[in-house]
């Protein structure tokens, strides 16, 4: 049953620096910045103008669409501005920013225990959706669209991600490790809405600690089982996660549904069960802030919104010449210009490296070595769809498959020529996006 | 002799009975308007129009569903061809339209406010935080117009600004499609008077960013003809109808404005007979 | 049996008429941009030769042999050829108008394509009988089809290259032609007919 997924490339992990500690609480800031784009798909919608008292939990922001979440004050105080700001994914989007009132109250409903054995499953989806859920692992696809699988496609097995094959982050190790129970409790939230038996926790071996946490804490709960994975980057990535724990192949352009599989990321399970069950929606997060150019490396429970800023500041500061922020993990994450952006529910960490650990270089002409094609998971062959992009060929680069990459950047991490070809592969699938919406 | 001449007739006797009836089955009505559209069209192919080609371009002009002056490259003459092709009246045009990047924040005077360091491209590097220049509207200066450019006429500065020449420029505007920004404009040739900055911020954001940049002061609104220059959102823009005195450049305390010399090109338009 | 299939091997491997004869050329250097067209341009040019090597066996045998006509045979030809172009010019536009239009002023060429005419020249000159001429010119066709598949191919990598300038377009098909042909040679003697 258990496998290995083609491709693949093993980074330096350097998960040492904060897996050790444990998870502190850190203060709520002077002013939070509450992105409106907390999803993918359709950007929530703004109930609340310049000057409104909100309270903690009250909802700022109701969803845009389907695929599309309500965004909650993070904590009470006055809406002193709605503008645009840097978003950690790389463009400028509008957020609420609000000023705490330094009462921290919750407003009326929230922080109250529901009896959830009483909940119907679709009591269940749309608390997930009124607790604003999306995955949490850096997707932020909405959770309550994929507790929604159509009638034909019977789902049997809910994965759950607790791989963070991503380098130097440790956040869902540490709340493996400190929250096992919680997590279980939301997952099993989940296999109720979805009428699932099996319940397998996927976790790289790496994390000996949160294996084993979570193997006694499953141990009593029937059809739960806990699988230890091999350690290789991209292990957290859905397909390549349902692969190695069930054996399943999703096809090209498939969904996990497709082979009867659901995958949660192990922070959402643990916010489903604060959402349900305790009605606290999600308006805060853990994130690991790490790298060697910060002072004090911390695994942080932060509320959503919190500028970077204080974050870096909380950890003591940077330490030496910072010459990289990176809002996620090093291989997929976004590298930040500043730290104008703030805490999204989508945040995993933030990694400051050093100015000697960031390689600058010139790229060169591909080579035609063929160490990409062994390093990518999804079997792409980015040699050629990088050369094809660079033609600006989008049409046949489309063709190509350049739309099943998920952006891990293995073939990145392997080129001797230092192509950018992630780069290459984000603009073409912008341009057949921005095509396909000309063509309607 | 006979022989010859009658072997080979009766051949080709039978080999045209058989075209004649394929004629029939594979009958494929053409417009015979589209066939002289499609000469009358420049032939180049350039897909300007937003159509795969020319002889596209030409069967839809013919059905009516495009119009006459669709081809941006041929300008005034082509469309009055084809008028005459269609049977229809053709007035307007007779002014070359140029592209013009609506920027002049070069490196000297706008700021960026991060490095670069991935695809030399414009649309690529626009991708991360919509590119390194603090302005949101500037000029990227990676060349993905000059690239697109099949005439050549776009140059790239040394302070990182793309520049279009008027004479090498024919108005096919692909160039403003490539553009990430949006900031390359479809300007008359023959105008003189240009503001060459594209930024809605408010000015003090704008002062911030760039020392070129136009901080919706309205000088020169004020000192130009009525209705002249208006204020769109924070930027000045020229009404390209109006005539302003080039001196209205000496109003503006940010130097935005641009007068553009027309030695030469005036020659040009006139050996095109003015519509080329 | 074994003459067609010598016959055949003949005409797509030793005398090949692109590689080995140079028959052929200008659709070949012209339409191989895309494999998508050169697999359609070998179609039409396997119906036109097929057909006609079929229609001038019959006319030189049953008209211009009885008659004493021969020295027509080229005039004839041409005139056959050119009407099946025709046919085919006529039932591509109705039938694929997309492959029609790809194929440009290269399908109304092939009347004057030298490798038509050739096969049908070389059925009369090697004394083929009609079975014989079929498997002939399906095999001369099918050659002209595996050339401008290999060399289609060959073009649409060579483009993803970085070529220098005044190599790009023609000029690198023509040295990857003359290369391609270079390869071919290697089939000298395999099979004599």
């Amino acid at each position: 049953m258990m496998g290995r997924f083609f491709g693949g490339v093993h980074p330096d992990y350097n998960k040492d620096l904060s897996r050790g500690k444990p998870i502190e609480t850190m203060p709520v800031p002077g002013r939070l910045v509450v992105y409106l784009s907390q999803n993918l798909g359709a950007p929530s919608k703004a109930v609340v103008k310049k000057g409104d008292a909100v309270l903690k939990g009250q909802v700022i922001a109701e969803s845009g669409g389907f695929v599309s979440t309500p965004v909650h004050a993070p904590v009470s105080g006055v809406v002193a501005a709605i503008d645009t700001f840097p978003h950690p994914v790389g463009t400028d989007l509008p957020a609420i920013v609000i000023e705490p009132d330094g009462n921290d109250r919750w407003a009326d409903g929230c922080d109250v225990e529901r009896d959830v054995d009483a909940l119907s499953s679709a009591e269940i989806r749309d608390l997930v959706h009124d607790g604003g859920l999306v995955g949490m692992g850096g997707a932020t696809f909405p959770t309550h669209v994929k507790l929604s699988p159509p009638p034909e496609k019977p789902i049997d097995v809910l994965v759950l991600n607790g791989a963070e094959c991503e380098p130097y982050l440790s956040a869902d190790h540490r709340m493996m490790v400190e929250h096992a129970e919680e997590i279980l409790d939301g997952a099993a939230l989940f296999a109720r809405v979805i009428e699932v038996g099996r319940v397998i926790v996927g976790i790289e071996k790496n994390k000996p600690d949160a294996i084993a946490a979570m193997r006694e804490r499953a141990a009593g709960r029937e059809g739960f089982e806990v699988a230890a994975l091999d350690v290789v980057y991209p292990q957290g990535a859905e397909k390549q996660l349902i692969f190695a724990v069930t054996g399943r192949r999703v096809p090209a352009g498939g969904l996990p549904m497709d082979v009867g599989v659901l995958v949660q990321n192990v922070a959402t399970c643990r916010a489903a069960r604060e959402a349900v069950r305790f009605n606290r929606p999600l308006i805060e997060r853990v994130l690991t802030v790490t790298g060697r150019a910060i002072a004090e490396p911390k695994n942080l429970l932060v509320r959503v919104g919190t500028p970077f800023e204080d974050i870096v500041a909380f950890c003591g500061g940077m330490s030496g010449e910072t010459g990289k922020i990176i809002s996620g993990g090093p291989m997929m994450g976004v590298s930040q210009y500043s730290l104008a952006a703030a805490v999204t529910k989508g945040t995993s960490g933030i990694v400051l490296l050093r100015r000697d650990e960031v390689a600058q270089f010139v790229s060169d002409a591909c080579i035609r070595c063929g160490r990409c094609v062994e390093a990518c998971p999804m079997r792409l062959d980015p040699s050629t769809l990088s050369i094809l992009v660079e033609r600006m060929r989008f049409d046949d680069a489309g063709e190509t498959g350049v739309n099943d990459c998920m952006e891990c950047g293995c073939c990145a991490y392997v080129c001797p020529s230092r192509r950018p070809l992630v780069q290459h592969f984000r603009r073409a699938k912008a341009e057949l996006r921005a095509k396909a919406r000309k063509a309607g | 002799m006979l022989t010859a001449i009658l072997a080979l007739a009766a051949v080709a006797l039978a080999l045209s009975f058989v075209l004649a009836i394929a004629a029939r089955v594979f009958a494929v009505d053409v417009d015979p308007r589209a066939e002289k559209i499609e000469e009358a069209l420049p032939g180049a192919n350039c897909g300007a129009c937003g159509l795969p080609g020319c002889s596209e371009l030409a069967r839809r002009i013919a059905e009516g569903k495009a119009d006459i002056d669709a081809c941006p490259v041929g300008g005034a003459a082509v469309a009055r061809a084809i008028a005459a092709i269609m049977g229809q009246d053709f007035a307007g045009g007779g002014v070359r339209r140029v592209a013009m990047v609506m920027c002049n924040g070069g490196d000297e005077s706008a700021r960026r406010r991060f490095w670069y360091n991935g695809v030399r491209d414009c649309n690529s590097a626009a991708l991360l935080f919509g590119g390194d220049k603090s302005c949101a509207y500037g000029c990227l200066g990676l060349g993905t117009c000059a690239g697109v450019c099949p005439f050549g006429a776009i140059d790239m500065t040394g302070a990182g600004l793309a520049v279009v020449d008027p004479a090498r420029c024919t108005g096919c505007t692909k160039c403003v499609d490539a553009c990430p920004k949006g900031i390359i404009r479809m300007v008359p040739a023959d105008r003189t008077i240009h503001i060459l900055c594209s930024s809605h911020d408010k000015g003090a954001k704008t002062r911030k960013v760039c020392a070129v940049g136009c901080i919706g002061c309205m000088k020169c609104v004020k000192a130009a003809p009525e209705g002249a220059i208006a204020m769109d959102r924070n930027l000045a823009v020229v009404d390209y109808e109006a005539e302003i005195p080039p001196e209205i450049a000496g109003e503006c305390p940010m130097k935005t404005i641009h007068v553009r010399k027309l030695d030469g090109l005036a020659d040009l338009d006139a050996a095109a007979g003015g519509e080329r | 049996m074994g003459k067609l299939v010598i016959i055949i091997i003949s005409a797509v491997l030793v005398n090949n008429y692109v590689l080995m004869r140079f028959l052929g050329i200008c659709p070949f250097l012209g339409v191989s941009k895309r494999l998508k067209t050169a697999v359609g341009m070998s179609g039409a040019v396997l119906f036109v030769m097929t057909m006609a090597a079929v229609v001038t066996w019959v006319v030189y045998h049953h008209v211009l042999v009885p008659f004493g006509l021969t020295y027509l045979q080229t005039v004839s030809f041409i005139l056959v050829i050119a009407s099946l172009v025709q046919l085919v010019e006529l039932a591509l536009q109705k039938l694929s108008p997309a492959l029609y239009k790809a194929l440009g002023i290269f399908l109304p060429l092939i009347t004057t394509n030298c490798a038509v005419l050739g096969v049908a020249m070389l059925n009369i000159q090697k004394d083929f009988n009609l079975l014989e001429t079929i498997v002939f010119a399906i095999g001369a066709a099918l050659g002209f089809g595996l050339a401008m598949v290999l060399f289609s191919g060959l073009r649409e990598r060579i483009e993803l290259c970085d070529t220098p300038l005044p190599f790009r377009g023609t000029a690198i098909g023509l040295i990857t032609a003359g290369l391609l042909s270079l390869a071919f040679m290697g089939f000298t003697g395999l099979v004599r007919l």
